[in-house]
């Protein structure tokens, strides 16, 4: 009667077995000898992270809904079931069939975070498959890569036999397709196959071009080995996101996972253009839902799983148009049923003492805000609109609303910062407090305390710093030890991000095809959970680009020439690099953008289509 | 003043499994999973007063991870009387196979009126055979049966016996099959793993390294009030 092939006595010897066993309530099983494509959506971390993954509660979904298609979930194993794995081989498996990845067709990997690289990799090889795409035979199931971190493809081109591009629903089911209509034609072989895939737009075959170097070492060329692959692969985009499908149940975990609870996607994009945020640019252009979609959406989804708690995702969710409608619509039915709504993402110019009271999440969690830098100038130079003013109204209400715990972000090493900066942040954590000196003593709630927590800078592809250098180590830890200087408040906590991880993930998101190697050492020297503190191991990193002739500082602390071809051109994300270059240009004259909803800035994503309220 | 809610005090008993893989999940994760089924099942459920309402859900006996059970309940309170087998259907069609209400009732008893859980232990060991069950047999008939048990001061040497009412052993093909009736009372609950214990340490059973050769599954059958007639 279990699903799982792993044996009892291993469960009972693992921490929380619960991860392992399947059969959660609306998780979906398939008959196997009736389906045409078996489909592995593989989480690159654990089954509580990945769990709570909305692109891939959206995906299992949609592609579930495909009668010939069976999609099951994969996660990655704890160490401590690693070594009862290697001990007793037992291979990798899916949570809904039980049975080893080689079963499948497809197997899919949802990279949201560079640091979880080598966890992907590492279970492609507890799969017992080869790792690099070239050596793999007709019998390995096609691998595949999707998500964020796959705008810049390169530095994992060489492990992946397909990468998806863009948003998963539409493409992803064609690719099945394409596959299903080949076997079934007999024209199905792996290599005709992903010649053919590589016609689908939005879909990338990474062995299907040839990449050539200058002397210097920058790219000199992308070219596709024949004349009817694409030169450039443009991303794909869900066009009416009140037609697009979404779960109306979901998989319920027995365990505690990270988000367990309702989400709620109210829109994609972003109308903001901060310039440091990839996101913000890559899911361009903004495509709303409507109240009416969401209220349903909502409905449905609580009455299929009995989650008494709603997420409202986006990027930047007050910023959705129609909010004060739909949280009144969702209100008129969710405090009768126990059911609480909470905000992930407020901006500082939109905190209001209203949504403080309609909000759980707001009226009794901690309060965090993210001004990102420590003065106005930085502030404007990443386009960040918030002023001092914004910051110490919506602290003040906090304040008031009994609120005596405020969280801040920033971050260290951003263009043009300078020691002036630095100190700003400290600052603007003192003026906080001083806000909450301001009350009347019997208004002030117990116990004041304000967090700064600063995180260091990564270049990322596809935005207007892409071209920037990081900062060094050395100078971060400089950086880090003056703000620690400047805070003379004790009510000012201090917290950090370790600088040594923010290289490592530079490197991965920036890096080109020659990184493989690294990567590939590191895989086979035991790199795994990178994205965990306890298992990042810096000197390994190091050691693996010393070990394959890699130069780190060449993607880091060099920066990109502005007419270097970058390792991401081969990709289109609808926003064009003239665009990025302007606002490039912008910020080092500390020059601001209005946002969408104020003004087009002509960006280019509008060319994907999309039906949305803003584009020109 | 606070006003009480007269219909508060309507308790529904429900009576239910927990087999198969669910045996792997948490008493915690149980009463979250249950809280879930009861807001899908649509039951009226009465809410706790105050800052955060919530439902109250009582359970009985707490099982350990590695054990399979036919006989766990829980008393939930609600708003209203319903029908009972309306609210055996509903809460079945919102939970898996591996867990399903057998039984749904209002209450006349309280939960520690249960005083003994009976349960079936298959061992998988090696040196399985008639004299290995009989030596067993022989240890859980014995005058007392010392294992290592944690207390509230820390590892002690305690006689199990008398939290065992009845046990025996036989050979069930390559199995060793106990069968035990122990305590449920919450200050002398014993749970069946220390059974186990004691003849680990007393026949030497299970002694390959291997865990995956040799190995032992725990089902609580049913619960008992003290005169050993069936609990509701
Ligand atoms: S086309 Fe204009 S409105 Fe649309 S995302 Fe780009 S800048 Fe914003």
């Amino acid at each position: 009667m279990h699903n799982s092939k792993i044996p009892s006595s291993v469960l009972k010897s693992v921490q929380k077995p619960g991860r392992y066993i399947g059969g959660e309530y609306n998780s979906v099983i398939k008959d196997k000898n009736k389906v045409k494509c078996r489909f592995a959506f593989a989480f690159p971390d654990t089954y509580e992270i990945g769990m709570s993954n909305l692109g891939v509660r959206i995906l299992y979904d949609t592609i579930n809904a495909h009668k010939n298609i069976w999609c099951e979930r994969v996660y990655a194993p704890w160490t401590d079931m690693q070594e009862k794995m290697r001990q007793y081989e037992i291979p990798l498996t899916a949570q809904e069939s039980g049975d080893p990845l080689s079963a499948f067709d497809m197997v899919a990997f949802s990279l949201q975070y560079e640091l979880c690289y080598t966890t992907a990799l590492a279970m492609i090889k507890m799969a017992g498959f080869p790792l690099l795409s070239k050596d793999r035979g007709e019998d390995t199931p096609i691998i595949v890569g999707g998500g964020p971190c796959v705008y810049n493809p390169e530095p994992i081109a060489d492990f992946f036999d397909l990468i998806n591009i863009g948003e998963g629903e539409e493409v992803l089911l064609e690719i099945c397709d394409l596959y299903i209509k080949m076997k079934e034609e007999g024209s199905y072989s792996r290599a005709a196959f992903l010649r053919e895939a590589s016609h689908i737009e939005g879909v990338y075959i990474p062995s299907l071009y040839d990449v050539t170097y200058n002397d210097d070492g920058t790219i000199k060329e992308y070219k596709p080995l024949y004349e009817d692959v694409p030169t450039k692969i443009r991303k794909r985009i869900v066009a009416d996101m009140d037609k697009a499908p979404y779960p109306e149940k979901l998989v319920m975990p027995y365990i505690e996972t990270v988000h367990d609870r309702i989400v709620l996607e109210v829109y994609r994009g972003c109308i903001r253009g901060c310039r440091f945020c990839q996101a913000g640019m890559v899911y361009r252009p903004i495509r709303e839902k409507s109240p009416e979609t969401l209220c349903k959406q909502a409905k449905c989804l609580f009455d299929n799983t009995g989650y008494d708690e709603i997420s409202l995702i986006s990027l930047s969710i007050s910023d959705y148009s129609e909010l004060p409608k739909l949280t009144d619509d969702l209100l008129s039915w969710t405090d009768e049923a126990h059911v609480s709504l909470s905000l992930p993402s407020l901006r500082i110019d939109s905190f209001s003492e209203e949504l403080m009271q309609k909000v759980s999440s707001v009226r009794t969690g901690g309060i965090t805000f993210a001004p990102e830098a420590g003065t106005q100038r930085l502030r404007d130079v990443i386009n960040k609109n918030v002023t001092e003013e914004d910051l110490m109204r919506s602290v003040g209400i906090a304040f008031r609303g009994g609120k005596s715990n405020i969280k801040l972000y920033f971050m260290n090493g951003l263009p043009t910062e300078t020691l002036d900066d630095i100190k700003g942040i400290a600052e603007l954590a003192t003026k906080v407090v001083g806000e909450y000196f301001k009350l009347p003593k019997p208004e002030r709630p117990k116990g004041i305390g304000v967090t700064i927590s600063v995180s260091c800078f990564v270049p990322k592809p596809f935005t207007p710093f892409q071209w920037e250098k990081q900062d060094s180590y050395e100078l971060l830890m400089e950086k880090q030890a003056y703000l620690r200087d400047c805070i003379t408040d004790r009510r000012v906590r201090y917290t950090y991000h370790e600088a040594k991880v923010s290289f490592i993930e530079a490197v991965l998101a920036r890096g080109d095809r020659r990184l493989a190697p690294a990567i590939l050492y590191a895989v086979e020297n035991g790199a795994i959970f990178d994205a965990w503190d306890e298992y990042f191991d810096y000197d390994r990193w190091i050691s693996a680009f010393e070990a394959c002739g890699i130069d780190p500082a060449f993607y880091t602390t060099r920066g990109f020439g502005l007419d270097e071809i970058l390792p991401w051109d081969i990709i289109d994300i609808g926003v064009t690099k003239a665009f990025l270059r302007r606002e490039r240009d912008k910020a080092y004259k500390g020059e601001t953008t209005p946002s969408c909803a104020e003004k087009c800035s002509g960006c280019g994503a509008n060319k994907l289509g999309g039906k949305n309220r803003w584009c020109k | 003043m606070v006003q009480v809610d007269a219909n508060s005090k309507i308790a529904l008993r429900i009576k239910f499994k927990k087999t198969g893989k669910l045996q792997y999940i948490s008493h915690l994760d149980l009463v979250r999973t249950m809280h879930k089924i009861i807001i899908r099942a649509k039951l009226p459920i009465w809410y706790t007063e105050g800052f955060n309402p919530k439902p109250k859900m009582v359970f009985a006996a707490p099982l350990s991870i590695g054990t399979e059970s036919f006989s766990e309940f829980m008393d939930v309170r609600l708003t209203e009387r319903i029908d009972t087998a309306e609210a055996m259907r509903a809460l079945n069609a919102n939970m898996t196979d591996e867990m399903q209400v057998t039984e749904a009732y209002y209450p006349e008893t309280k939960f520690t009126e249960m005083r003994w859980l009976s349960y079936t232990m298959l061992i998988k060991t090696d040196n399985a055979d008639k004299s290995l069950a009989e030596a067993c047999d022989n240890v859980l008939n014995s005058e007392k049966i010392e294992v290592l048990k944690n207390t509230k001061s820390g590892e002690a040497l305690v006689d199990i016996k008398p939290l065992i009412r009845s046990a025996s052993a036989v050979l069930d093909g390559e199995n060793i099959r106990i069968s035990a009736v122990l305590s449920s009372d919450p200050s002398t609950f014993l749970n069946p793993e220390y059974v186990i214990k004691a003849l680990r340490e007393k026949v030497g059973i299970i002694s390959n390294p291997d865990c995956t050769k040799e190995g032992y599954s725990i089902i609580r059958e049913n619960s008992f009030f003290e005169d050993m007639s069936a609990f509701k």
